[in-house]
């Protein structure tokens, strides 16, 4: 029982750091702080280059330990924090591994620095987490540097209204029973694009984009009268006429996190993104939970 | 359609699933949600308040003495019985067929046609009956405003005491009904909005103005009459809380309707109730109980007690004013039930889909209002109903009583399905609602009964060679009909903010 956060010095920057010390602060358990180095060339070789590699990725350990000390020593007070190196050819391997040794509870990860400040971006290795892990995974914003209030407030579902997505409400439901918070659900329904040549009129897109939104209200109204949600759960469908649109019609408090399933095309057991779980991580503005299904 | 495997009796007692009842082929699904509680409390309030307040006291009256208001309260709380057992049949199964509906889920193919023929005649003859009586206040509104009168040949039936040629004003008011509810049903409800509210300042203006004259002697001796005059006035009054049914009509219609048909069933109930008591009240302080019975008050009156205290005929015009477009939204409403009831019957097959066939931009079944305003505006315009009318409230009754009865079976039946209102004291309520039902029954003529029998046996008859090889029960029809989701008010919508 632990939060594992994947930290590498010079990559990613330490909004996981941040994440994983509030996730860690609200579950009440520890933080684990994951560096997957190189595996280095393990077969006795006589070439010195050998050596420097794995001399190097000792020194891109320790390096990442000290860094990683020095934040966690202002923002994680209080909590037992350790540190783990673990050497694997890819890094998503690499913490997917110790995650599984550490038994952690979910895997948090920074955003590629490759986006813009304050929206969650998808690395390689993120992206390569999110279709292949058993256990949850956060994924911070980048810049990410906690909620104000310190601590998670608010969990947001997003639901899609298929069975699957009905199952991650009730598993989002037990997690913000545990931790004592506030939820809300969210359904999205985006307006697709208006055909040219408009052969079928201009507004075929508007009357579809109604029905659907009526279908997700009709189907979030359900969950409340079936008792998979309680009471004082917010229901909330946000249509627009693109996710980005969407996402910002969105209300955010300070202090969020927002939960979602993974696809239901995908049979086994694991995180799998799909097209629109993907739409919705590019645009939150908040830290991003990915439940597998 | 292929011949039913399943046999008669089978089919008989099939019922209709309260959740993903089949849709018949040809029908469409749904209507357009659009009434909210409160325009849907004035549509019960339209349908009940009438002409009947205007003219009950002067047969009340007369057999109860100052004890009438008792009699109010008795036949109020009777009334109320029902109307409870409506709210709790409305709020666990929202759809438009009202009792045909409750008793399609609860009792059985059969049972429900046979509802559904009383409530078909019931709302059928209702609105005859009241154009025709409409056609009577208009003529007396003429006259007092105008001193015109529209000539007997064009204002009476064929058949009248004094024949014409077609009751023309009636017709009228059925045509000028059929257009608002072909042009929609938010766009009704809002008219009606406005008639109830005019309606209910006349009769508010009544009681300001009798309360002028109120004098305590009037009340003197109240329970001279004892309780058997009490009842008798009851029985009479009972009639006039007639109609809060119809709100139950409006279940494919209104918002969030497991919470919205009982608080209007109930709310309904209410206004009606202190609206009678005021204007019982203020009438009999206004008046000595003796000159209720009088030969002029029993032809024009609330209007009589005005004339008398103002000694003006301003007073009259502006009752008979009220009444004209108390008429109106009686016969707006009624009319809407009607049509509604026949969409719920086609939706489930019982009748041809035609009569399910909604319109796509106004969202209302406008072949079926059609049909309806055709034969209603026969009836009203060639065939005298006076004696007709009787049969309209046994129709009435056998379907409260199904209601009372529907409650208890679907308790029983469905004890877990979510209901948005129950029935305080059950199974008392209900019980006491069938009694209540009974007791007003039995002082209904042998040959009423006789030729509402025939009725019904001829549309049992129907079912037996058309419906039961029709119903989408046979073959699970086209698809389900969306079922209302409680709560759906609760889920908050964000729209972009260019959208519309």
């Amino acid at each position: 029982m632990t939060v594992a956060v994947g930290y590498l010095a010079g990559k990613a920057g330490r909004s996981a750091l941040y994440l994983g010390a509030e996730a860690a602060n609200t579950l009440k358990t520890s933080l684990a702080v994951v560096t997957v180095v190189p595996k280095p060339w393990t077969t006795p070789s006589p070439a010195r280059i050998d050596a420097e590699y794995a001399a190097w990725a000792d020194q891109l350990a320790a390096d990442s330990h000290r860094e990683a000390q020095a934040s966690l020593r202002q923002i994680a007070e209080g909590l037992d924090v350790s540190f783990h190196k673990v050497a694997s050819r890819t890094p998503g391997e690499g913490l997917l591994q110790a995650a599984k040794d550490l038994s952690a509870d979910v895997l948090v990860a920074g955003s590629s620095s490759d986006g813009s400040l304050g929206q969650v971006v998808l690395g390689s290795t993120t992206d390569w987490l999110l279709h292949s892990s058993p256990i949850p995974v956060a994924i911070s914003p980048r810049g990410y540097r906690g909620s104000k209030a310190g601590k998670l407030v608010r969990v947001t579902c997003a639901c899609s209204g298929t069975p699957e997505s009905v199952r991650v409400v009730e598993r989002v439901r037990a997690l913000a029973e545990r931790l004592d918070v506030k939820m809300r659900v969210v359904s999205y329904a985006i307006r697709g694009r208006t055909m040219f040549p408009p052969e079928v009129g201009l507004h075929a897109e508007d009357s579809l984009l109604a029905e659907w939104a009526k279908q997700l209200r009709e189907m979030l109204a359900k969950l409340k009268a079936d008792g998979v949600v309680g009471d004082d759960v917010e229901l909330v469908v946000v249509t627009g006429n693109g996710w980005d649109e969407a996402l910002d019609d969105t209300e955010w408090e300070d202090g969020e996190l927002l939960a979602l399933g993974t696809s239901s095309r995908r049979t086994i057991k694991g995180v799998f993104l799909g097209s629109h779980g993907a739409k919705i991580i590019r645009y939150s503005p908040v830290p991003v939970l990915v439940l597998p299904s | 359609m292929t011949a039913p495997s399943t046999s008669l009796t089978q089919q008989m007692m099939r019922r209709r699933p309260v959740i993903g009842a089949p849709i018949a082929h040809g029908a469409s699904d749904h209507l357009e949600r659009s009434i909210g509680t409160f325009q849907l409390t004035l549509f019960g309030v339209g349908a009940t308040v009438g002409t009947g307040i205007f003219f009950v006291l002067s047969s009340a009256v007369p057999e109860a003495g100052p004890a009438t208001v008792i009699s109010f309260i008795i036949a109020g709380i009777a009334a109320g019985l029902s109307a409870i057992c409506y709210a709790e049949m409305a709020s666990a199964v929202p759809v438009s067929g009202s009792t045909y509906s409750y008793a399609y889920t609860t009792l059985g193919e059969f049972v429900a046609m046979g509802i559904a023929a009383c409530l078909l005649l019931e709302y059928g003859v209702s609105i005859s009956a009241v154009a025709v009586g409409w056609s009577g206040y208009l003529n007396k509104l003429l006259d007092n405003l105008f001193g015109v009168q529209i000539p007997q040949a064009l204002s009476a039936a064929p058949w009248d005491t004094t024949p014409g040629l077609i009751n023309l004003p009636a017709v009228i008011l059925i045509i000028m009904c059929a257009l608002l509810l072909i042009r929609g049903a938010s766009e009704s409800a809002l008219v009606n909005t406005i008639m109830v509210m005019i309606k209910l300042g006349v009769l508010l203006l009544f009681c300001v103005i009798a309360l002028t004259a109120f004098n305590t002697d009037h009340f003197q001796g109240f329970m001279d009459s004892g309780w058997a005059g009490i009842n008798a006035a009851a029985s009479t009054i009972f009639f006039s809380y007639i109609g809060l049914d119809a709100v139950s009509t409006a279940g494919d219609e209104v918002k969030n309707p497991q919470k919205t048909m009982p608080r209007a069933i109930i709310g309904a109930l209410l206004v009606v109730t202190s609206v009678y008591l005021l204007v019982t009240i203020s009438a009999l302080g206004a008046q000595p109980t003796e000159e209720f019975a009088s030969e002029e008050q029993a032809n024009a009156g609330l209007s009589v007690i005005l004339e008398n205290l103002t000694g003006s005929t301003w007073a009259s015009t502006v009752l008979a004013a009220g009444a004209v477009i108390s008429i109106f939204s009686v016969a707006l409403v009624v009319m809407y039930g009607q049509t509604r009831i026949l969409f719920a019957m086609g939706r489930d097959g019982l009748l041809p889909s035609l009569f399910a066939r909604v319109n796509p931009r106004t969202m209302t079944p406008v072949n079926n209002t059609v049909i309806v305003a055709v034969v209603v505006a026969i009836l009203a315009g060639i065939v005298p109903l006076d004696y007709l009318l009787d049969m309209v409230s046994i129709g009435t009754l056998v379907a409260f009583i199904t209601v009372s009865v529907g409650v208890i079976v679907l308790r029983v039946r469905e004890p877990d399905l979510p209901r948005g209102f129950k029935v305080p004291l059950y199974p008392i309520t209900p019980i006491l609602s069938v009694l209540a039902c009974v007791w007003v029954l039995r002082g209904l003529h042998w040959y009423t009964w006789a030729g509402f029998g025939v009725w019904v046996a001829a549309a049992l008859l129907f079912y037996v060679f058309w419906g039961r090889r029709h119903s989408a029960l046979n073959d699970g029809g086209d698809g389900y009909i969306p079922t209302a989701v409680p709560g759906e008010d609760d889920v908050l919508v964000v729209r972009p903010k260019d959208a519309p």
